[in-house]
């Protein structure tokens, strides 16, 4: 037998978000205990801020110019190889249990097989997986989660924040205490809840393997990704009342206009509700309007949904120790991608690479049985890098056109290997015409993005930050004689080892 | 595509053939110049046909509803070829979320057209047996 590998995948989650990386609200001592005795990444970063792309790098290894996937609605060719084959060519067992999201979510055809599967009532194959049961946020669309709700519990159906509006558009309707946009007191029951249901079927899925089973997992929570409706018997978890102002937060409106005045026009348009660069973030919601309060409920909310995660990962990893396979068992937990929760008097994500975003979360615990030495890593590294290290505890090579490699187990391993940068793109082009294009490298503790010519710029701009001294990103040293020479050396280097975009499949649909 | 124009437009301009060469579509029922499709996730799609011109062969219709689609003109010319015919689907349709929806399902429509109408419908003799 070999060694089994869980990959737990949160969406939308925030590298402060766990305790082990000095979150100080939401309980997360099943994550905590995984990063104290394995390895914690300080220095993780998506290769793109929304699901599709970067669930792509994740199933691929590869970066966005190789899978193609350059912006959301962007399905993943059917043909794409991916770990999930590689790893059932080489005998395992591999599901994905949650929210997969390679295809198109949008859908009223019916045209991709994800979408597919749960109104034929199939559980897979698909793609390299033997199993999949899907869910996303809410019991909408076409998976297995809506069937189920809709099937064994109809009536709980509408207290989920409804993400859609009649038009198709994302809904900003606010809600809760304080009328935060896409905030909801959902009366669901726990245990109906999606977040439970994808550890339950986790579950249900290990208890159909052999003892002697080689498994690849990859459980998918849809949270904490908006909308914030976790169930409201566990919203006194956290008192929004009692949280502080996070601290990338601005307070004061002058002072947060002039750093938004101070980078790529996207942001403060997006800010003043002028234009909406991504298309998950509500099309009538104007962030300028975004008060103190409903940061502190959002983010209350957040650490809810974070806690119910840590304990349904707990629930899992406890039936795996049941199993016996514990001491095989190797567990890497993730997110695709970050979210302001309130940074700069924002919410949710779009063409803005910085930590709010771009700093996940990222911890692997090798199988015991490998006698893993506890490190943290400062190195930057990327989700690029989750599939060939899935082929490395499964002991197969890491095939060809797998961009990235297996992941460093401390800094000095990852000096020994080169892990110097890591980059990260985006790329949109909206129904409207509006077009932005970032490429970004992190390396050295500092930031640089450069901004491509699109409709909001002339190809000329961008953003330097200085991660070290400017945590929090307010200054962006873009324009700075005095980090010009950094600053060419920086965009020389990403120039170096981009992959270029295509940008060729077809957007299929907007999420 | 190499295939009688004529053939082919038999196939597009009978309104309810759709669901012969359009993926996605289940059902249809067609009373005058509406047609109602049942789409393979169960939602209905109304058309309203708005052209059919046999002698151009020009097929058009309009999303009139329930998907939220402000304007939405969809428009296929058969036209000839040297090889056979020459099909253009073109969409014009306003700046809602469902554009690139549709957009997508006409392109897959467009090749599914292609493999049903070749594999179904007379096919072009080759000439000097080159295509």
């Amino acid at each position: 037998m070999g060694r089994k590998i869980l990959l737990v995948t949160t969406d939308q989650m925030r590298y402060d978000a766990i305790g082990a990386n000095g979150g100080t609200i939401a309980r997360t001592p099943v994550i905590d205990a995984l990063a104290a005795e394995g390895i914690a990444y300080d220095r993780a970063s998506p290769q793109n801020v929304v699901c599709m792309p970067s669930r792509a790098t994740i199933v691929t290894g590869q970066h966005v110019g190789h899978h193609g996937v350059w912006m959301n609605g962007v399905p993943l060719p059917v043909d794409s190889p991916d770990v999930a084959a590689v790893l059932s060519a080489a005998g395992y067992r591999t599901a994905l249990i949650g929210k997969s999201h390679f295809e198109p979510l949008l859908d009223p055809f019916l045209r991709f097989d994800e979408n597919r599967l749960a109104a034929e009532g199939r559980t897979g194959p698909n793609r390299g997986f033997d199993h999949m049961e899907l869910a996303t946020h809410g019991a909408v669309g076409s998976n297995h989660y809506a069937a189920s709700m809709r099937a064994e519990h109809p009536e709980a159906l509408g207290g989920f924040f409804q993400v859609l509006g009649r038009d198709l558009e994302v809904s900003g309707e606010g809600g809760g205490d304080t009328g935060a946009p896409q905030v909801k007191l959902n009366p669901i029951e726990r245990g109906w809840y999606h977040t439970d249901w994808v550890a339950d079927r986790t579950i249900a899925w290990l208890d159909s393997l052999d003892d002697d089973a080689d498994w690849f997992c990859w459980m998918s929570f849809p949270d904490p990704h908006h909308p914030w409706d976790p169930p409201a018997s566990e919203r006194s978890r956290v008192d929004w009342h009692d949280l502080d102002l996070p601290d990338g937060y601005v307070a004061d409106p002058a002072t947060r206009e002039a750093i938004l005045d101070d980078r790529g026009r996207q942001w403060k348009l997006w800010y003043d509700g002028t234009r909406v660069s991504n298309y998950e973030a509500p099309a009538k919601w104007v962030p300028a309007t975004l008060t103190p309060d409903q940061v502190r409920e959002v983010n209350a909310l957040t650490h809810v949904e974070n806690e119910l995660i840590d304990e349904a990962v707990g629930r899992v990893i406890g039936r795996i120790g049941e199993r016996g396979w514990g001491a095989d068992l190797d567990v890497v937990f993730t997110t695709d991608h970050g979210e302001f929760q309130g940074d700069f008097g924002l919410l949710f994500k779009g063409p803005y690479h910085v930590d709010s975003l771009m700093r996940l979360p990222l911890v692997w615990r090798p199988a015991p049985s490998a006698g893993p030495t506890p490190a943290r890593v400062a190195r930057p590294v990327g989700l690029v890098d989750l599939a060939p290290t899935f082929c490395a505890i499964a002991g197969v090579p890491v095939p060809d056109w797998m961009d990235g490699r297996p992941l460093p187990i401390d800094d000095a391993d990852a000096d020994a290997r080169g892990f110097e940068r890591v980059l990260t793109e985006w790329d949109s082009r909206q129904p409207d015409g509006t077009e932005v294009h970032l490429r970004t490298i992190t390396r050295d503790g500092w930031v640089c993005t450069t901004y491509r010519a699109g409709t909001m710029h002339d190809g000329t701009e961008g953003e330097l930050f200085d991660l070290v001294h400017d945590p929090l990103q307010r200054v962006n040293r873009w324009g700075d004689p005095a980090v010009a020479g950094l600053r060419a050396d920086l965009l020389s280097d990403l120039a170096d080892h981009l992959i270029e975009s295509p940008m060729t499949l077809r957007v299929e649909a907007p999420v | 595509m190499a295939c009688d124009p004529g053939a082919v437009w038999d196939l597009v301009s009978d309104s309810s053939r759709i669901v012969e060469w359009f993926p996605g579509m289940e059902q249809v029922t067609v009373e005058g110049s509406t047609r109602t499709i049942t789409l393979r996730s169960g939602l209905p799609l109304i058309e309203e046909v708005v052209n059919v011109d046999h002698r151009l062969r020009r097929f058009q219709y309009r999303i009139v509803g329930p998907l939220p689609v402000s304007f939405h003109l969809g428009t296929i010319d058969v036209l000839d070829d040297p090889v056979g015919c020459l099909v253009v689907y073109s969409t014009e349709i306003s700046l809602d979320p469902m554009g690139f929806v549709i957009d997508g399902a006409t392109a897959a429509a467009l090749a599914e057209l292609q493999a049903v109408a070749e594999a179904t419908v007379t096919a072009i003799p080759a000439s000097d047996g080159s295509h």
